[in-house]
């Protein structure tokens, strides 16, 4: 990853919610340019962070830096922050045009530049032409682009997506995930993007930040969090992954372990947790479409046997047991794989194991 | 056929009502209406002769235009003073977290609960020469004499303000609550202040209930009896007082008609004004 000047941190920013719960404690940076996103099921925080990034909300602890200048108590007007709600949050009295003006106007922009800038944001967003309208003659598609253009036109410090498309069906939402990320890269435009898609955050972000409970479970690249989760939640919200117990026999304190798992067959897996030693509970996992077939026992395979298979076009699911447990492996729909059926013997050949610290 | 079936038994339940509605209030409504086109006659209320001199008398007699003119100007100031005092309270209402809320929302509703008669006798007891406000302002020697505050049009505007301050209230309330709270949010994040929030989106939208609110609170007073009579007296004859009188005193009936008429005429261009705004906000 190349190294980005920061441009907003978070430290140690919590939120309390009466009885209700707690968010954080969150710390956070974010690089100039940089596409983060906040990921994580309902209620795990991430609106909140992001609302308090904006300064709708205040932290009850904490602080909030962008560019080393302390705004945590600054009000939202004063953070130059373009913001995009779920439900676009468009101005339904007010004509596109003056939907996307509005930021310009309360910055007194003078009315030529305002027509002029409202003009190529709206071409640039896609929308020539519907300068007239009101927000409600607009499609969903088109509403979400208005507010993109609205929250992108002050040439905000930082662009906040808070679930953006989450209202729109699912082809749209494919072709705007596209979109944004584009356009993004385009003007180089520093984005927090809020999401409960993993397909989302992966397709689009730089890093992800994944948040479990109102903390960060793990933040980095999306290679990252799929090659290496450090805890199970990590591991079960991205991707698929089969994780089985095991014990840990041997470990050379650099990353490296070896496992048993039931049945007594043994792996190596890579590791974050260097301080896994012999004797240790530990779990293995490994992802479905790691796993090699072989049809003859060797060094290193695992014994196991089809359970059913699942075709679904270009790919095929096999679940298999195994003396550790079952397994799910994804292969690609060919001829050698439709052939396995039920009650077949196969061994497998697990790639790229990661252990991780028992839960 | 359902449909068919559907449409036989609505019928079948709208009958009585409308029955009721067409003998017991279309009909002698358009007959007390219309007989302000006949001339008035002392001996038999009026004679099946055709003629546009009640009207031509509303507004050529300076009597009667001095009373449609203090009509309109009273409502006129009644819908702006309950709106003046109306938007803060509902604003507040809607906006308030406290656990109070409930509790004022009932008391906004409160005086509804009460007679008219008996809400404008506590105005009396407030405002008479001899009334607590007065006295107050004596012991306290602000003033030497009594104030003359009965029987003036400032009185009936205060208390016609107290009495349909509901009616501008909660269709206020209702457009404040039913605003998505993200929308000014998104106005704040765009750079504007709380008071720029609150004129470029909250005000505008809430037009609706402003809009709604008004035309409740104008009608109403405007067609007012009780409050002007025992309030303004003699001395603030609002147009309900004076077609009362001539119905039922006077005993001019095309004249109190002719004057009914030219109430309800101004009450729905009122309406229909309110209906035509209405649509071209939602275009």
């Amino acid at each position: 990853m190349i190294a980005r000047e920061t441009i907003l941190s978070l430290e140690g920013i919590t939120k309390r919610y009466g009885d209700a719960g707690v968010v954080g404690p969150v710390d956070l940076t974010i690089g100039k340019g940089e596409f983060l996103t906040l990921l994580g099921p309902s209620g795990c925080g991430k609106t909140t962070t992001l609302q308090i990034i904006a300064g709708l909300l205040e932290p009850t602890d904490g602080r909030v830096s962008l560019s080393g200048r302390d705004i945590t108590d600054a009000p939202p007007p004063q953070r130059d922050m373009g913001l995009v709600f779920q439900n676009y949050a468009l101005f339904p009295h007010k004509t596109i045009f003056d939907n996307v003006a509005f930021g310009l106007r309360m910055r007194k922009v003078a009315r030529t530049e305002i027509v002029d800038r409202v003009t190529e944001m709206l071409r640039i967003v896609g929308l020539p032409d519907i300068e007239r309208r009101l927000p409600d003659q607009l499609s969903g598609g088109q509403r979400q682009r208005v507010a993109l253009a609205r929250a992108l036109v002050i040439r905000p410090t930082i662009l906040l997506l808070d679930e953006p498309l989450s209202n729109l069906d699912a082809m749209l939402r494919k072709r705007m995930r596209h979109e944004i990320r584009e356009l993004q890269q385009r003007l180089g435009i520093t984005t927090i993007f809020v999401t409960h898609d993993q397909d989302e955050a992966f397709e689009m972000s730089d890093r992800v930040a994944l948040l479990d409970r109102g903390r960060i479970a793990q933040i980095g690249t999306p290679e990252e969090l799929y090659d290496a989760p450090t805890t199970r939640f990590v591991a079960e919200f991205i991707g698929d992954a089969n994780l089985i117990d095991a014990e840990v026999v041997s470990a050379d304190g650099r990353g490296l372990v070896r496992l048993r798992i039931a049945g007594g067959s043994e792996m190596l897996a890579r590791t974050s947790a260097l301080d896994l030693g012999p004797g240790q509970g530990a779990l293995l996992m490994i992802r479905p479409e790691r796993i090699e077939l072989a049809d003859a026992a060797a060094p290193g395979t695992l014994p196991a046997r089809v359970r059913q298979r699942v075709f679904s076009g270009e790919r095929i699911t096999l679940e298999l047991d195994t003396s550790g447990g079952p397994i799910t492996c994804t292969k690609p729909s060919l001829p050698q794989y439709r052939q396995l059926d039920p009650g077949m013997q196969v061994w497998l050949q697990p790639g790229d194991c990661r252990a991780l610290r028992a839960s | 056929m359902a449909a068919a079936a559907d449409r036989r038994f609505g019928i079948g339940l709208l009958t009585p009502i409308g029955l009721l509605y067409l003998f017991f209030l279309i009909l002698p409504i358009g007959f007390f209406l219309s007989m302000g086109f006949f001339k008035y006659d002392v001996f038999g209320l009026y004679k099946p002769e055709l003629t546009g001199e009640n009207f031509a008398r509303l507004v050529v007699d300076p009597y009667y235009l001095d009373i449609v003119a203090l009509t309109l100007k009273l409502a006129g100031l009644t819908t702006l003073f309950s709106l003046l005092l109306g938007y803060p309270l509902a604003f507040f209402l809607t906006r308030t977290r406290s656990a109070w809320r409930g509790a004022l929302m009932f008391l906004v509703v409160a005086p509804l609960t009460t007679g008219v008669i008996v809400r404008t006798y506590g105005w009396i007891v407030l405002m008479g020469a001899e009334g607590i406000v007065n006295k107050t302002l004596i012991a306290a020697g602000l003033i030497a004499r009594p104030l003359q505050i009965l029987h003036t049009e400032t009185a009936v505007v205060i208390a016609l303000v107290h009495i349909l301050m509901p009616y501008m209230v909660f269709p206020l309330i209702s457009s404040l609550a039913g605003q998505d709270p993200n929308l000014e949010r998104a106005a704040s994040t765009l750079g504007a202040s709380r008071a720029r929030c609150f004129l470029e989106v909250t005000l505008p939208l809430s037009r609706p209930g402003i809009l709604m609110g008004s035309v409740l609170v104008f009608t109403l007073s405007a067609g007012s009896v009780v409050i002007p009579q025992l309030i303004g007296g003699k001395d603030v004859q609002m147009m309900g007082q004076s077609i009362y009188e001539l119905v039922l005193h006077t005993l001019n009936w095309p004249l109190g008609s002719a004057m009914a008429s030219l109430l309800v005429l101004l009450q729905f261009s009122i309406i229909f004004v309110y209906f035509r705004s209405n649509r071209r906000v939602r275009r």
